[in-house]
């Protein structure tokens, strides 16, 4: 209560100090929550890319490769299952010169590929496809919330662009089911049958060619699965056979593709670690100049409490207590605010599909306690010079 | 046995290449339940005496007993013990804490000993009535007259019932009138408390109403006599 009330004797002083730890760890919540969002995002890649290996088209070929090369994948030793991909943006035609989410996009479904999948989904309303689903679609939770739609609706995939040409064509599906959120990748896809994914596939190969390629018989990429357990070496073996002995194919080793999404994960976590510091120079100075000076007008009443019997080690822990308190109304209030904000900002967001941050409980933990740190480390020096005061000079300090 | 005995008691000061004796071998007994003053002119040692009889200070030599106690050669923490425990300060300039209001200034030694709040709350009660200031326990200090201010030092002063209460100057920045009416107060106190007051002072009137007048002079006592109050 007394820290409290001489918080408040200076309430000017006070709320300025308090201010720059608010400054500092409301940087550090909102840049954290955007860290976060996206290492969530890398995560996934690190661990869908580590548990699959990505089959394509060799360098400067066009993305088409013939359904065959699965049967020939699946007798390379190592392999488990191959499964052909489809994915399609579902809005063509939108012209976006920065983005910093998944775009929302189309991909086939086979239900014999979930049991290899790193990353499972679950459904929130409605089922899953089936493998005779035709006309039907799962919607991950940012394309549902986006279009509105609930289990039962029609949606038309892809999206008609404003600008769309006469040839244009899109499909009538019926939702039937919708994921629960994930927090990444999936949450902005919207799952059809291999089936109608070939059928999509038709309508963008270019219209001259159309009638001389069988969609039901080529695939845009492959994705090939290890035995289970095979480390993310083994997989990078397996690539390097499918190179070797399968022709008209590349696939890429995982561990490149690992490699590069934690790179992208080291960035934003350097960001983080730059917010922090700018949190650790606004926040710590202003505790430091805050409490040196609260030292040096209460010389006085140091030396008044060491008179009546308070020991060395009682000031240095009120002034200490005094100096995380700020740290703590300043951490609390900075953490509300970026709260506030990100909430704001991904409601925002949330009709593009633009939900940037992600406010984790680890993402509390360390804003709050690093503040009450900042506070009590910045508070160590003023709070030896209180303890260590000499008595006699400080009851006859002058104000 | 007495109170308060220095042996002896010295402190030495270095300033540069000279050696400032602020207390130069005195030796004397104060009792209990005795009211003394210590006068002098400034520079004559007398604070520091009091500021060595309240541990505030190391004496460079000689001993320092109080309750038949050697108290020179605790260590700091143990010495914070003592003044919590059994000595009491007034200071000319109040120290009351302004945070704080007047029941929590009185009741501040008390967080430095292992004391019963309950009991705590009830001494401290009793004190402010004895002081007369029982309907000003809410105030803060800043509510307060000078005056007033003193009389809740004092009360902080006794409220761990030491054996010794010290005051530096307690009358140095009031008027004559309260003045006249603090002295009549620790006069008071000095009687029902049973507690040894030793006041620094330049007071003369002060002075002239303790029981025994001590003295100083460059770090030495020059006088100690008891003091003839008139009839």
């Amino acid at each position: 209560m007394e820290i409290l009330r001489n918080l408040a004797r200076r309430k000017l002083r006070s709320t300025l100090t308090i201010l720059g730890i608010v400054i500092g760890i409301f940087a550090l919540t909102t840049m954290g929550a955007m860290s976060e969002h996206f290492n969530v995002l890398f995560n996934f890649a690190e661990e869908w890319y580590s548990s699959s290996i990505p089959v394509g088209s060799p360098d400067g070929q066009a993305a088409l490769l013939p359904l065959s090369k699965i049967s020939e994948i699946e007798k390379i030793d190592g392999v488990a299952a191959a499964f052909p991909g489809y994915s399609f943006g579902m809005k063509p035609g939108e012209v976006t010169t920065v983005s910093y989410g998944i775009p929302d996009t189309i991909v086939a479904y086979d239900p014999r590929e979930a049991p290899y999948e790193a990353l499972k989904t679950s459904i929130a309303e409605g089922r899953n496809l089936t493998a005779a689903s035709r006309g039907e679609v799962v919607l991950g939770t940012s394309v549902a919330n986006e279009f509105k739609k609930r289990v039962g609706d029609r949606i038309d995939m892809p999206v008609r662009p404003r600008d769309a040409k006469l040839e244009f064509v899109n499909h009538p599906f019926t939702v039937v089911g919708i994921l629960n959120p994930t927090g990444t990748v999936p949450d902005s896809f919207a799952y059809v049958s291999v089936a109608d994914a070939q059928i999509l596939f038709k309508d963008v190969v270019p219209a001259f060619m159309r009638d001389r390629v069988d969609t039901t018989t080529v695939a845009e990429g492959i994705t090939v699965y290890g035995r289970p357990g095979t480390s993310l070496a083994g997989l990078d073996r397996i690539a390097d056979q499918i190179n070797q002995q399968v022709p008209g194919v590349k696939a890429t080793r995982p561990s490149e593709l690992v490699s590069s999404f934690r790179s992208g994960g080291a960035t934003f976590t350097a960001i983080t670690t730059a917010a922090a510091v700018l949190a650790l120079v606004i926040g710590g100075l202003s505790v430091v100049n805050t409490m040196i000076m609260s030292v040096i007008e209460r010389y006085r009443e140091i030396g008044l409490k060491k008179a009546v019997g308070a020991h060395t080690g009682r000031v240095l822990r009120e002034y200490l207590t005094e100096a995380t308190l700020i740290g703590l109304l300043g951490g609390a209030i900075g953490y509300a605010l970026g709260v506030v904000l990100t909430n704001l900002l991904n409601m925002a967001g949330r009709s593009s599909n633009l939900e940037l941050f992600l406010v984790t409980p680890k993402l509390t933990a360390i804003a709050l306690c690093f503040a009450v740190a900042l506070g009590a480390l910045a508070g160590l020096i003023p709070a030896f010079r209180a303890a260590r005061l000499d008595p006699v000079m400080a009851l006859r300090t002058t104000n | 046995m007495a109170s308060i005995e220095l042996v002896d008691l010295t402190k030495h000061y270095r300033q540069g290449r000279t050696v400032v004796r602020a207390l130069d071998g005195v030796s004397l007994e104060i009792g209990p339940r005795e009211f003394v003053s210590v006068v002098g002119r400034s520079g004559s040692g007398k604070t520091t005496m009091l500021d060595l009889i309240g541990l505030l200070l190391r004496p460079t030599g000689g001993r320092l007993l109080i309750d038949g106690q050697d108290a020179a050669l605790l260590k700091d923490n143990r010495r914070a013990d003592v003044r919590a425990q059994r000595i009491g300060f007034i200071f000319q300039e109040f120290n009351l804490l302004p945070a704080l209001n007047v029941m929590e200034n009185v009741m501040l030694p008390l967080r430095y000993t292992k004391s019963n709040v309950k009991d705590g709350r009830a001494r401290t009660l009793e004190l402010l009535e004895a002081v007369g200031l029982e309907d000003r326990a809410r105030h803060r200090p800043d509510e307060l007259s000078g005056g007033q201010q003193q009389r809740v030092a004092i009360a902080r002063a006794l409220v761990n019932r030491p054996t010794v209460v010290l005051g530096d100057e307690p009358t140095g920045s009031v008027d004559t009138q309260t003045s006249q009416e603090l002295v009549a107060l620790l006069r008071w106190l000095n009687r029902e408390e049973g507690v040894t007051f030793v006041i620094v002072t330049h007071d003369l009137d002060l002075a002239g109403r303790t029981d025994r007048m001590i003295r100083l002079s460059d770090g030495r006592v020059v006088g100690d006599e008891l003091v003839r109050h008139a009839a």
